[in-house]
């Protein structure tokens, strides 16, 4: 007897948490639509041809940085560098174009170059035994370093019109840089649900022994991991640069929070083993709407940091209640 | 100079255990607990003596632990009544029983590793001077008990620097100095050599004799005829029966303890032996030694040994994950190279890891994804995964080895010890790998869990695999091992056939008398 009031209990929890993850992302998605309502009838300036695109281009660079940061997240490590890898880039590129070498072979360089910041980081962490934390906080602020050095502090100035002029195209009324979020968060999707490598990166932040005793090479499995965030960090920086026209080291400054708390927004776990595409996607356009309505309504910045902050533990609060009740 | 006499800056044991009374010192009558329905120690009525040592057996899930917590407060009683010297008690807190006097020494000592001896002997009672700290009286005092022990262990070293024997040792220390009446010791020898657990055992009746209660928990009844005064049985959360130590014997606990015959658990099959699989020649790595042996298919292959003897660093070293300093490895004849666990994996080497939780889980996933993890590239059409077949492997593994889950989406951190178990196990039976290594795989798990996993492997040898099967259960490994292997110290020390020797024989090879 007691079996069946067990098994009764089970089923019904089984179909409670299935709904609790459809429900956690649907909760998602109606914050953020309910802050457009709100915004909307609030204020005139809100949704408007000029404001939403430009919600949107603010949004889609933390969005991706955010993604590539959730797969460190993911292996229950951590990647504090995506800001200064970005900042960093769009010197790189700056420097790339401005010296002549061709936009398309100048993007592929500066996306190599993240790669070689991941390699390096997953390479700290495997073989010299460093915490993730450390590592990259260490490239945190010696890229900064390295990005300053190599203009001498000065801002380069991109002069390429068909470089600079892609963050103002729109295509279907939806702007570049958003098509750009499309463009990485699809092949994501799949790469993390659906192939072996995403199973794997699951693995490895939930157990990495077990992981490695099932035959899971999680050395090679983290180098994975923090070269798809550093490489996706280098992609925003090149995206920056060709929003803003210049190359300066000191751009995209603590854009790596930003990033970390739009993931743990979107319900990914710091401890490891829980998260998902949508989940960091829709957390940063959540954030970028804070900022966009607060500015639109005349909040003080401070307030706005105030706001993100707290919203940050009332949702991962509510994560975590639903955690602790499995 | 007894320890009640170093004790007195102790705290008093509090009320009423310095008057003894006519009846027993603890008394519980029809103690229940239960767990919503779930009745995890049904009422159960019985007298703790003064100065006797009253052991406690059952199977892993018969109601020990859940006894032990009832009776520190760590949990609350849902039913029936505690008498402590004749008086009814609460033992709702933790710090209700400490106030009785009653104390318990667990098997995981639950100290503080980078704390001193000393200070972890005062901890939480730490003697003070100006409101500060006076280590050097805490360190003198605790040298004294040490020593008046006849512990050889210095009270300033740091607590992790000790064996985890020493350690037992300083935790039962600790509990003496506070004026224990009566002490519950929860299988305190599980990781101790013998030398330590004979240490230990002095210190026991020594505490007796000078009149505390002793509650000893254990499943090794050779520990039982060995200390204890009188033997109670728990099965299934009953308490099934009370002997005096001179009037029972080990078949008649066994049978208690498990209702059944010996032979109707371990369940053994005549399978013809085959081919080699496995060869080792005087493999070498670190914690093992010059180990030659042979798995051939359809065979089982026992290594017994107390915890630390190598068994499971040798396997692992086999498996690939530690490296071996010398010697070679010779897999169907051919010498081999195996670096990584891949290779093993590859070679068709199986490995269900001692610790469940450390090395063969992945507790907060999917129990389909723990299943499926060994074999994800074979479940991999292009570059996706094709979720069919992913279900399929899963739903399959579940049923065949009826894993009690609602669904393979569960996670494994709900199920059972034995479900896990099974899912550990489970993971590698879509593999179709040829040497099985299973290490410890019935710890933590229930009796039928237990007959499922023994039938499991007959299954598995029919299928023409070979098994390497670790244990420090001794009539685990002597009733299904075709080759019994003993370690010792890293070291092979007797290889026998199935029923060649006998337990004392075996034993003898393990500890080295």
């Amino acid at each position: 007897m007691t079996t069946t009031t067990e098994e009764a209990v089970s089923k019904e929890a089984r179909r409670a948490r299935r709904n609790y993850n459809f429900l956690f992302a649907l909760t998602l998605v109606g914050i953020l639509l309910l802050l457009w309502v709100i915004l909307t009838i609030s204020t005139p300036n809100f949704l408007t041809e000029r404001n939403i695109p430009n919600l949107l281009r603010q949004g889609s660079m933390i969005a991706i940085l955010a993604l590539g940061e959730t797969f460190t997240i993911i292996t229950a490590g951590i990647d504090l560098s995506v800001g200064a890898i970005a900042g960093f880039t769009t010197v790189v590129i700056a420097m790339l174009i401005q010296a002549g070498v061709p936009v398309w072979l100048s993007i592929v360089i500066t996306l190599l170059v993240g790669l070689a910041i991941g390699i390096f980081h997953a390479f700290g962490i495997t073989k010299m035994g460093l915490p993730p934390f450390i590592i990259t906080l260490a490239t945190l602020t010696s890229l900064r370093g390295i990005g300053l050095l190599m203009t001498n502090g000065a801002t380069i100035s991109i002069t390429d019109k068909g470089f600079t002029d892609f963050a103002t195209l729109d295509w279907l009324g939806i702007p570049s840089l958003f098509w750009m979020v499309v463009l990485v968060g699809i092949p994501s999707y799949v790469f993390l649900n659906h192939t072996r490598w995403g199973r794997y990166i699951f693995a490895v932040g939930s157990n990495p022994e077990a992981a490695r005793l099932s035959g899971v090479r999680v050395q090679f499995i983290l180098y994975v991991a923090y070269s798809l965030s550093a490489v996706f960090a280098a992609f925003v920086g090149i995206l920056l640069a060709t929003r803003i026209g210049i190359g300066n080291a000191t751009q995209a400054n603590g854009w790596e929070l930003q990033a970390i708390a739009s993931s743990v927004i979107g319900g990914t776990s710091l401890f490891g083993a829980i998260g998902s595409v949508h989940g960091p996607l829709i957390g940063a356009f959540i954030l970028a709407t804070i900022n966009n309505g607060a500015n639109l309504l005349n909040v003080n910045s401070f307030w706005q940091q105030i706001i993100t902050g707290g919203l940050i533990i009332i949702i991962v609060f509510f994560d975590q209640l639903r955690r602790r009740g499995r | 100079m007894t320890i009640s006499d170093v004790a007195p800056g102790g705290k008093a044991a509090g009320t009423g255990s310095s008057e003894r009374h006519d009846g027993p010192i603890l008394e519980l009558r029809n103690l229940e607990k239960h767990y919503g329905p779930v009745l995890a120690l049904k009422p159960a009525t019985l007298a703790f003596n003064y100065d006797e040592i009253h052991a406690i057996v059952g199977e892993n899930g018969a109601g020990k632990s859940t006894l032990i917590k009832l009776l520190t407060g760590v949990i609350r009683r849902t039913g029936g009544e505690i008498f402590w010297n004749g008086t009814p008690v609460g033992l709702d807190t933790p710090q209700e029983a400490i106030d009785h006097g009653i104390n318990a020494v667990h098997q995981e000592v639950v100290l503080c590793r980078h704390l001193s001896v000393a200070a972890n002997i005062f901890l939480g009672d730490e003697r003070l001077k100006y409101g500060l700290l006076n280590k050097r009286e805490m360190r003198g005092e605790a040298q004294r008990l040490l020593d008046d022990m006849g512990f050889n262990l210095p009270a300033g070293a740091e607590l992790g620097s000790l064996t985890i024997g020493q350690q037992q040792l300083v935790a039962t220390a600790r509990a003496a100095l506070r004026g224990t009446k009566f002490l519950i010791f929860d299988e305190p020898t599980a990781y101790l050599t013998r030398q330590e657990a004979a240490q230990l055992f002095a210190l026991i009746r020594r505490l007796r004799d000078q009149g505390v209660t002793i509650v000893y928990i254990s499943h090794r009844l050779e520990e039982v005829f060995e200390l204890a005064d009188r033997v109670s049985v728990l099965r299934d959360g009953t308490l099934v029966g009370t002997r005096n130590i001179k009037e029972t014997n080990e078949n008649e606990l066994v049978s208690l303890m498990i209702n059944r015959s010996i032979e109707q658990i371990y369940h053994k099959e005549q399978v013809p032996i085959g081919e080699t699989l496995l060869e080792t020649r005087h493999l070498s790595g670190k914690g093992f030694e010059d180990i030659s042996l042979t798995v051939h298919r359809g065979e089982i292959v026992g290594l017994y040994g107390l915890i630390g003897a190598g068994r499971s660093e040798f396997a692992m070293s086999v498996f690939g994950r530690n490296p071996r300093t010398s010697g070679e490895i010779l897999w169907k004849g051919q010498p081999v190279d195996i670096r990584t666990e891949r290779q093993a994996i590859k070679l068709g080497i199986a490995m269900a890891p001692e610790s469940r939780r450390d090395q063969g889980l992945n507790l907060n996933l999917q129990i389909g994804f723990n299943i499926n993890l060994p074999i994800y590239d074979r479940l991999t059409h292009g570059i996706t995964i094709s979720n069919r077949e992913e279900a399929q492997h899963a739903d399959q593994q579940i049923r065949d080895l009826s894993i009690k889950t609602p669904s393979r989406r569960s996670l494994v951190s709900s199920m059972s010890g034995g479900n896990q178990q099974k899912v550990v196990i489970g993971k590698w039976l879509n593999h179709g790998a040829d040497l099985f290594i299973f290490d410890e795989p019935t710890v933590g798990v229930d009796v039928g869990t237990k007959a499922e996993i023994y039938r499991l492997l007959a299954q598995l040898l029919k299928n023409g695999a070979g098994i390497i099967l670790i244990s420090s259960y001794l009539p685990e490994v002597y009733e299904l091992a075709d080759t019994l292997h003993v370690f010792r110290d890293g070291r092979l020390t007797g290889s026998n056939g199935f029923h060649q020797s006998t337990h004392e024989q075996v034993l003898a090879e393990a500890i080295g008398v």
